[in-house]
Parts: C-alpha cells; sequence; structure tokens
C-alpha cells in the first residue's frame, strides 16, 4: 500500500505543479489568490497521504495548520491587495466580517 | 414561538463536550495530554460562553445528520457535475448571477447556508448582505432557485428552525 | 477476503480522489474566468480530497487518528467554502459594472 499511496502523492504533487502554472500565468491577482485555495485542498490531500504512507502522524497536523492558515491568507490578500473593505461602505463591510464568523 | 436561547451553563458544558471531542482527536487519544487538555478546555468554552452568549438557533443532533447526508450526497453530485461540463468538448457553461431574499435568521444560519451552497451543484456565494444573498451560477439556464430552497430548508431543520417547505421539494 | 475487498475500495477511491484533484486543475485552464474557476477549484478538489480521505480511513493506526483525519477534511471543507466566497467577493467588487445578469426565475 505504501507504494500506491506514494504513487498518489506523486500524482497530487504534479496536478499541483500543473495548476501552478496557471497561477503563475495570472492573468489577474485573482487568479493567483486561487493558489492559496488550492494548497488548502490539494496540498491537505498530499500531506495527508504522506503521512500515512510513512506512518508519520506530525504530518497531520501540518495538513490541519495548513488549512487554517490557507483562509488566513485569502483573508490577508483580499482586505490588502484588493481591498474589498473598501469597495463597500466601512460600516456593512464590519457587519458582514463580523455576521461570518462561525459560532459554536 | 420563538424558543428561549439555552442557559449559559447548558452552553459551557455542551460546547465543554464538544471542545473535549476535538481535543481527543488532535491528540490522538494521547491519555498524558489531557491534564493539559482539561485546563485548556475549561478556559476556551467559558472565553466561547462570554464572547458569543448563547443563541436562540442551535444545531439539533438529528437534523445535523440529514444535513450532512444531504450534504454529503450533493458535494459528489456537485464534483460530477464539474467534471461533466469540463470533459464535454462544447463547455456547456453560461456564466450568471442571481440574488435571492433568504428566510433563514441571520447569524450561523445564514454563514452555513452560504458556505454549503459554494459547495453544492453549480452555485457560490458571491455577497451575502442583510437577507440578499447573490449567488454566482455555472448555468443559468438550470434552476437554480429550487436547489437553494431545499439547502436552505435542510440548514433550517439542521437548526430546528420551522420554514415553509418550498413549492416542489419534498419534505 | 475481507482485506481483499476493503483495499480494492481503496484502490477505486484513491483513484477517484486523483481523477477529481486533475479536474480540478483541468477546469483552471479550461473555464474562462476566475468566477467559474473557483467552482471547478471548489467542488472538484474538495470531492477528491473526501476520496482520499476515505480512502486513508482503514489505515488509520486508531480511532482517534481516524476521526483526526476526518476533523481535518472538515477543516479544509470550510476552509475552501470560506476561500472562495472572499475571492469571489473581490472578484465582483472589483469589475463592478462587469458582465451580470439579474435573472430572477422564480
Amino acid at each position: 500500500m505504501t507504494v500506491v499511496l506514494l504513487g498518489v502523492a506523486a500524482f497530487l504533487l504534479l496536478t499541483l505543479l500543473l495548476a501552478l502554472i496557471r497561477i503563475w500565468r495570472g492573468p489577474e491577482a485573482a487568479d493567483r489568490m486561487l493558489a492559496s485555495q488550492l494548497f488548502g485542498t490539494t496540498g491537505v490531500a498530499l500531506l495527508l497521504v504522506l503521512a500515512y504512507a510513512h506512518s508519520w502522524p506530525a504530518l497531520m497536523d501540518v495538513a490541519l495548520i495548513l488549512a487554517v492558515l490557507s483562509v488566513l491568507a485569502v483573508a490577508a490578500f483580499v482586505t490588502r491587495v484588493v481591498r474589498i473593505d473598501r469597495e463597500d461602505t466601512a460600516e456593512e463591510s464590519g457587519n458582514a466580517e463580523s455576521r461570518e464568523e462561525p459560532h459554536v | 414561538m420563538q424558543p428561549a436561547p439555552a442557559s449559559p451553563i447548558a452552553t459551557f458544558a455542551a460546547r465543554a463536550v464538544m471542545l473535549a471531542v476535538v481535543w481527543w482527536m488532535l491528540t490522538v487519544g494521547d491519555p498524558s495530554a489531557w491534564g493539559f487538555g482539561a485546563v485548556v478546555i475549561a478556559l476556551v468554552a467559558a472565553l466561547s460562553v462570554l464572547l458569543f452568549p448563547p443563541s436562540i438557533h442551535r444545531l439539533r443532533p438529528l437534523g445535523l445528520l440529514q444535513f450532512m447526508a444531504y450534504f454529503l450526497g450533493h458535494s459528489v453530485i456537485a464534483g460530477v457535475d464539474v467534471a461533466r461540463r469540463l470533459l464535454t468538448p462544447s463547455l456547456p457553461i453560461k456564466p450568471g448571477e442571481i440574488t435571492l431574499s433568504l428566510r433563514l435568521p441571520e447569524g450561523g444560519p445564514r454563514w452555513l447556508l452560504a458556505n454549503t451552497l459554494s459547495l453544492m451543484p453549480g452555485t457560490l456565494s458571491v455577497h451575502l448582505e442583510e437577507n440578499q444573498l447573490t449567488v454566482h451560477c455555472l448555468d443559468t439556464s438550470d434552476a437554480i432557485e429550487p436547489g437553494v430552497r431545499q439547502a436552505e430548508f435542510q440548514v433550517a431543520r439542521a437548526f430546528g428552525i420551522t420554514l415553509d417547505p418550498p413549492e416542489g421539494v419534498r419534505a | 477476503m475481507f482485506d481483499g475487498l476493503v483495499i480494492a475500495v481503496q484502490l477505486v477511491l484513491l483513484v477517484a480522489g486523483c481523477v477529481f484533484f486533475a479536474l480540478g486543475s483541468l477546469g483552471l485552464f479550461r473555464f474562462p474566468d476566475t468566477l467559474t474557476r473557483i467552482h471547478a477549484l471548489t467542488k472538484a478538489d474538495n470531492l477528491g480530497l473526501g476520496f482520499i480521505v476515505l480512502a486513508l480511513l482503514p489505515l488509520a493506526p486508531s480511532f482517534a487518528a481516524g476521526f483526526k483525519t476526518l476533523l481535518i477534511w472538515v477543516v479544509a471543507l470550510a476552509a475552501s467554502a470560506t476561500s472562495a466566497h472572499l475571492v469571489a467577493r473581490a472578484v465582483r467588487g472589483n469589475t463592478s459594472g462587469g458582465p451580470r445578469t439579474e435573472d430572477d426565475d422564480g
């Protein structure tokens, strides 16, 4: 099974590289932002497969952190680069942000 | 009509149990992690009750299970739908947007619906303001609204909110 | 016999996961604009991740490890949906007056 898992990992790496060509070519900044989302799913899958292939549980923690950080990267990007916070009036975007907080 | 919010103590207990389950998963069941974990769980649960006071919209276990079944089934349909469009040489998409009025109360339920719709077939939540949700559609020649209404109904049931079932959708 | 069946199911799930990840990447090239590319990335990749997580579950060394894998999947789903929404909102805010059809078919 380890060999199969390593094969899957190699394949995922290949799709990640292909997708990175699109990220590199852009053309818009938003297309490049998709890189973060890409690492949030393909990267997580790759790390999980490697964690199981090598029985290296610490990689699962890396996968978890990667998923969480990918959202933060996008959030930073949309507020600093594209400035969606300046697109709307300040108060309504503030409301929207607080409404999007997941609460349990 | 509106149920009262749960008491802070009950909310604290429920959130502490949930955090304990998450802690158990994160530490992969390591018994030596519980001493530290107990302190963290108590502090985080107390802080969460202070920051997010008990809401009248609580997740119901049965409704949540039904929602999860609906979600899993439809995310498979969503993936297959995107795959089918990608592999058809003529690329049958007709992107566009529709804006809908949501019947869900604001807060958690609307947030859950907006995020769910991004993973459902052919829809992507673009903008949520008050109860107006703008959805980007992969193919506007499909009927989008029944799918959104069905997802709305499922979210409402997960939170134990009664909506009138939308026309043409089996309750 | 049972082990063989589990391995066969795992192999099918792994292949399905790889196929959906490949489709997600293909979507980045075939779809014409950012919003439709987000559709492809969000839906195909999350389904791919779901298949791969299911394939890995029988290999989990303990129940807790299996649940942790599922937890990572749920976090990745939420992360992907949130990212998709944020990028989509940024794109639309940027190109106001772009192609939008107010189509109320209800």
